[in-house]
């Protein structure tokens, strides 16, 4: 009997089910083995019946279930509750579902801040106040999925990697637990480090100093080149097998999507440290909070309190 | 160990009139023969700090005060050989950057800046070791607890 596949969306944007559309070939294998039972982005499966007589919200039963997206409603939290009650095993899904991803960002301004300015104040929109027919409550904050309900695995990533989706699928499907890697993305990347900067923070405008065509092993560390770079605080794995970092290997620093090394980590300690440590002046970076949480705000960030 | 006397400290000073707490990272070469001095000479000066002994200033990871500040710590010194006399050669200015960045990042942990403090002690400035604690513990006295205290 196939495994039973259950997936919803929450607060994202939906790069990380294109991921899944992304596994390519290997993905005809798993589809084999999977039946999708509820979907949102893909199938029209409603949660109070087809024609909308049912009372009770409904998810199927499902082995397998995915979240993508932080909690952002009561609707949202409803709905991960009901997923957790009916799957066996659940995934969290991309960055949002693990750690806040970006509207997590959110949580650097109240409620009450976010709706004045949306729906209020804003001088380029026009609105009628605050919209109120038939929409759920926001929550307080953004959430991680974890925060609400308890999840077996997490995929990081922004959006996670085809591998490590396909990589999940496989395991749970043959009854294999699926860790993460617990270095960072410095320990990873293959260029050159000499502990000391080489030139202060640039703007990300100007272009990375490498030879073209030369192995990433030639070029000198990005961070060190004086570009604003999260490798040292950020959770490894975005590679896969080929195990140079993703935005590396396009020359481009990192941007911090595979989330912060562990659970208690502070990005922001972390990387104000690496930054200090080799010389560059943090002073530089307008906005630290929201820089060096970028992906991780569910939890870590909060309104800054005014003294 | 050192939890304990750290929490007993802590809990003496909820209950009666303020004492602060204060951690003092001093450096082997300078700041800890200072306080080494400081006791040989007989130089008095209150005893709200628990010196730490690093090999050098630089060693000194934000991390660990920032730690120290949200974890019941009322205050933090990082205290190193003075610039040009590193043992090292360039761990203080390495800490001197590094202090940059931890008074950056109290702001964000909406601490007053006066809470942490980098200073230099060479080895044969007893008095002086003395002059900065007293500085140091008479500041965050009048500060008041921290607000991570007891959270």
């Amino acid at each position: 009997m196939p495994v039973r596949l259950a997936e919803e969306w929450f607060a994202i944007c939906g790069g990380c089910e294109v991921t899944i559309l992304d596994i390519g070939e290997p993905l005809l294998d798993v589809l084999e083995k999977v039946t999708i039972v509820h979907m949102p982005v893909l199938m029209d499966h409603k949660l109070y019946g087809q024609t909308g007589e049912g009372t009770e919200m409904e998810i199927p039963e499902a082995e397998v279930g995915m979240i993508s997206g932080g909690i952002r409603s009561e609707e949202h939290r409803k709905l991960a509750q009901e997923m957790r009650k009916k799957c066996k095993t659940l995934i969290a899904l991309g960055s949002c579902a693990c750690y806040g991803g970006i509207p997590a960002l959110a949580n650097l301004y109240t409620t009450e801040e976010i709706l004045n300015k949306v729906f209020r104040e804003s001088v380029t929109t026009e609105t009628n106040g605050l919209p109120n027919v038939d929409i759920p409550a926001l929550t307080d904050r953004v959430y991680a999925v974890s925060e609400v309900v308890k999840v077996d695995v997490s995929l990081p990533g922004c959006p996670t990697t085809p591998e490590m989706v396909a990589g999940a699928l496989t395991a749970l499907l043959e009854g294999k637990p699926f860790p993460l890697p617990s270095k960072s993305v410095c320990d990873d990347c293959p260029t050159i480090r000499e502990k000391k900067a080489a030139s202060t923070l640039k703007r990300r405008l100007e272009p990375p100093e490498f030879t073209p065509g030369q192995p990433l092993n030639q070029m000198r560390c990005l961070m060190e080149q004086g570009f604003l770079c999260l490798g040292p605080a950020t959770r490894t794995g975005c590679g896969g097998s080929d195990g140079t970092p993703r935005c590396i290997r396009a020359y481009m620093p990192c941007e911090g999507c595979f989330g912060p090394l562990s659970e208690k980590a502070n990005p922001m300690v972390d990387m104000m440290g690496a930054l200090s440590t080799i010389g560059l002046d943090p002073k530089q970076i307008s906005d630290r909070a929201a820089t060096f949480n970028r992906f991780a705000g569910a939890g870590r960030l909060r309104p800054i309190p005014r003294r | 160990m050192e939890e304990q006397t750290l929490t007993a400290g802590a809990a003496a000073g909820a209950s009666e009139q303020f004492e602060p707490l204060i951690l003092a990272f001093c450096c082997y070469w300078c700041a800890y023969a200072g306080a080494d001095l400081a006791g040989t000479s007989r130089v008095q000066y209150p005893t709200n700090a628990r010196i730490i002994r690093v090999q050098c200033s630089g060693m000194v990871h934000p991390n660990l005060v920032i730690e120290a500040l949200t974890k019941g710590a009322d205050g933090v010194l990082m205290i190193g050989c003075h610039p040009g006399d590193c043992h090292y050669l360039e761990g203080n200015l390495r800490a001197k950057s590094r202090a940059d960045a931890i008074s950056l990042m109290l702001e964000d942990f909406a601490l007053e800046p006066e809470r942490f403090r980098l200073e230099w002690v060479s080895a044969a400035e007893g008095p002086r070791f003395g002059q900065v604690m007293t500085e140091m513990i008479e500041q965050i006295r009048k500060l008041g607890p921290s607000p991570y205290r007891n959270s």
